[in-house]
């Protein structure tokens, strides 16, 4: 389509790439029989690697989905039983729920408050790169290592409780990471706190595009803060938004090492989710088949959320 | 340069790129072990570590390495908690080492039978069949072949700290269940605990529940587990499970455990009897050992949980620890050497100490009163012990289901029916 809207002229100056310009072959280099820079088939080893890495691997992954293979010796093929399995067991409903909380939570939570530090930190104020990389460094940190600071700090022994019993709320001291109804909500704090500078890097990259003018216009058409965000800056970081809520989902939908190192899904499968009952059913208790089961289930679910939420957020509906 | 020469390099460099990188996997992926025309002998061994004390394994291949100098053993430890993984993946990938540290039984990712059925453990001779601790034959093996060697005894019980006890005024441990309630709420009122939990780590709320089943289902009936897979009984249908996991709830509405155990890690344990803030925690035998090694002027002892009448105490007290050989070993012949000469009178006494376990032979000459393990030697000398459930439970979830259950009854999300049911429905997986 973009070919047919091209000018001619245009068009016949710029030839596809590998091929003969008419009436160039003077200057053109003759073609070698060896190795060329920009054709399709350079990118052939990766592409193979991918392919026998990647789909493959999960190919084969799939396959056992729909056996009984415990991760060693033989096995036989149980058709839909695994799947059956799971949506039988209310603990792995559990999970599905806690996954979907936890995703939903954490990209709603984390993107609110990154568009509201991008904001915050797009101009002006001159603190701001000590600021951004401050916010950031959550990112870069590795997850399991600030999921142990988070534990110590939820510890029953840790400085919450600490402050609490220090003003008099001794009733309010609690194993948080080991209570029933607050687990959820602190494990879902630390994925937060790590999502957060991610989406800020997002809309601050979006933010840099949006015209100066343009919001001086609107202000001077005597549009208020709310008014211009709403309709001049919120627009024009649309494509922002779709990635960092389409990358957050997926994120937040096969979280697993804040989980593990925090509550290992305790108390008593409170913050089990999906991708912790994959490690523990294949892995931990070597129900490989099952777990390959539950694995594949929540590729198709975030496949399912990432499609939609494409669909919701594209800037162009011909997209 | 010309076009030529450099395509040729090109290409040169496209071949030797996968060329090397093949030889390079292929170089790692050799096995570590193999016998030279020389005379000297190689093999390698795994064995799992979860602290920082050099394990017995070790120790002991340290020794076989001294007595014989042409032996050389590679040695391969591998975190606890990732270890029946890295096991199975290794022997189903090939490239396991040519012994392995294995459990008795089929309950646990590293158990024998399930190995043995896939086919990747070697039958061992008459060496290993003389250390079976009696009544575990079936956990070691089918058929009559054994496929472990059993190293040590292990009591899994209660390890107290008996310094810690005395000087939080408990003259006497209690000697049933109802006088360990009473300690239980005395402590409590002093800000300490008479038990340490690991709430939160499922190998530790299982063993707890284990524990408090030794006296009220197996002092009884040694052979349930038979019956549960005779299908004869089921958990939910035990009054004896019933009352064990009733007794958890008993246990923590009786502030036996310290404050916030829902949440506590293994470190609570160590960090708890060490200090001695706690009195007695639901850890293995051995682990005394390490303890007086944190806490040197403290005494620390084995005993079993006070169960509900005085004539009921029962303790677990097997071989949970085995030596395997690899079926898929080049080494066999140096591994089968090594195994005979651990399997000597004079080497099991030395690892038993080492670990500071019971050794697996000549339990009947030996000195209780002398060590650790003086409150327990009655029973073992009556016979009122057994292997631990679990390893006779066809899969880990079963344990998982119990574990994550008694978890559940701590924080009263489930109750013990709820649990007992799962453990059902864990068994027919």
């Amino acid at each position: 389509m973009t070919a047919t809207m091209q000018p001619k002229s245009e068009a016949a100056e710029v030839p596809r790439r590998g091929r003969r310009t008419p009436g160039a072959g003077q200057e053109t280099r003759p073609r070698g029989r060896g190795l060329q820079f920009g054709h399709w088939w350079w990118a052939l080893p990766g592409i193979t690697l991918v392919i026998a890495i990647h789909y493959v691997a999960t190919g084969i992954g799939g396959f056992f989905a729909f056996t009984n293979w415990t991760g060693i010796g033989a096995f036989e093929v149980t058709g839909w039983q695994n799947f059956e399995a799971i949506f039988k067991d209310p603990t792995k409903l559990g999970a599905l729920s806690n996954t979907l909380f936890l995703a939903f939570g954490s990209v709603f939570l984390g993107n609110v408050a990154g568009l509201i530090i991008a904001l915050g930190l797009n101009r002006v104020l001159k603190t701001r790169y000590i600021l951004r990389t401050l916010f950031f460094m959550p990112v870069v940190l590795s997850p399991l290592a600030t999921a142990y600071i988070w534990k110590y700090i939820f510890d029953f022994d840790g400085p919450i409780n600490a402050f609490l019993m220090s003003i008099g709320a001794e009733d309010l001291a609690k194993p948080w990471l080991a209570d029933p109804q607050w687990a959820i909500w602190t494990v879902l704090v630390v994925l937060v706190w790590g999502s957060t500078g991610f989406a800020m890097v997002i809309f601050m990259a979006g933010l840099a595009g949006v015209p100066v003018e343009v919001e001086e216009a609107a202000a001077i058409d005597g549009a208020n803060l709310w008014q211009r965000f709403r309709n001049v800056t919120l627009p024009a970081i649309r494509p922002a938004v779709a990635i960092a809520t389409t990358l957050g989902i997926v994120q937040g939908l096969r979280v697993f090492d804040p989980i593990m190192a925090l509550t290992g899904g305790g108390p008593a499968g409170a913050t089990e989710t999906l991708a912790t009952q994959v490690y523990k059913q294949a892995f931990a208790l070597g129900n490989f088949g099952g777990g390959a089961a539950l694995a594949l289930v929540l590729a198709v679910i975030i496949l399912f959320f990432a499609v939609i939420q494409q669909r919701l957020t594209r800037s162009n509906p011909e997209d | 340069m010309s076009q030529h020469s450099r395509y040729s390099g090109l290409k040169a460099g496209a071949l030797a790129v996968p060329t090397i990188a093949a030889l390079v996997l292929t170089g790692c992926s050799a096995p570590t072990g193999s016998t030279s025309s020389g005379g000297s002998q190689e093999f390698s061994l795994s064995f799992a570590t979860s602290n920082t004390i050099e394990s017995p394994f070790q120790v002991l291949g340290e020794k076989y390495m001294e007595a014989n100098p042409n032996v050389k053993i590679t040695f391969n430890p591998q975190p606890n908690d990732s270890y029946d993984q890295t096991l199975r993946t290794q022997l189903q990938a090939g490239n396991a080492s040519d012994v392995v540290v294995t459990s008795p039984g089929s309950g646990t990712g590293r158990s024998i039978l399930p190995l043995v059925q896939a086919g990747f453990l070697e039958p061992l001779d008459d060496a290993a069949k003389e250390l079976l601790p009696e009544g575990s034959e079936a956990l070691f093996g089918t058929d009559g072949k054994v496929y472990g060697q059993a190293p040590e005894i292990t009591v899994v019980g209660l390890v107290a700290n008996e310094t810690a006890a005395k000087a939080a005024g408990i003259s006497e441990f209690p000697a049933d269940f109802s006088a360990l309630e009473e300690q239980c709420k005395k402590l409590a009122s002093s800000g300490k605990s008479f038990i340490a939990l690991a709430g939160s780590a499922a190998p530790n709320t299982g063993l707890m529940a284990m524990s408090l089943a030794a006296s009220r289902v197996y002092a009884e009936d040694p052979k349930w587990n038979e019956k549960r897979a005779a299908k004869e009984t089921t958990f939910a249908d035990s009054d004896g499970w019933k009352s064990s996991l009733e007794a958890v709830v008993t246990l923590n509405e009786a502030g036996c455990f310290q404050k916030g155990a829902a949440g506590a890690g293994f470190d609570a344990i160590t960090k708890g009897l060490a200090s001695g803030t706690s009195v007695a925690g639901f850890i293995p035998g051995p682990s005394w050992k390490q303890l007086k090694s944190a806490a040197a002027d403290s005494e620390f002892n084995v005993r079993a949980l006070p169960a509900e009448g005085s004539g009921q105490s029962f303790v677990y007290a097997s071989a949970n620890y085995a030596f395997s050989i690899n079926a898929a070993s080049k080494n066999k012949d140096a591994a089968k050497a090594f195994l005979d000469w651990a399997a000597e009178p004079e080497q099991t006494k030395a690892f038993a100490e080492i670990d500071g376990a019971l050794p697996v032979t000549g339990l009947d000459s030996y000195d209780f009163d002398a060590g650790a393990y003086k409150n327990v030697g009655g029973l073992i000398k009556d016979g009122k012990y057994g292997p631990l459930p679990n390893s006779q439970w066809p899969n880990s979830a079963v344990y998982d289901a119990l574990a994550t259950g008694v978890q559940g009854l701590i924080t009263g999300q489930k109750n013990p029916d709820q649990v007992l049911q799962a453990m059902d429905a864990a068994w027919g997986q």
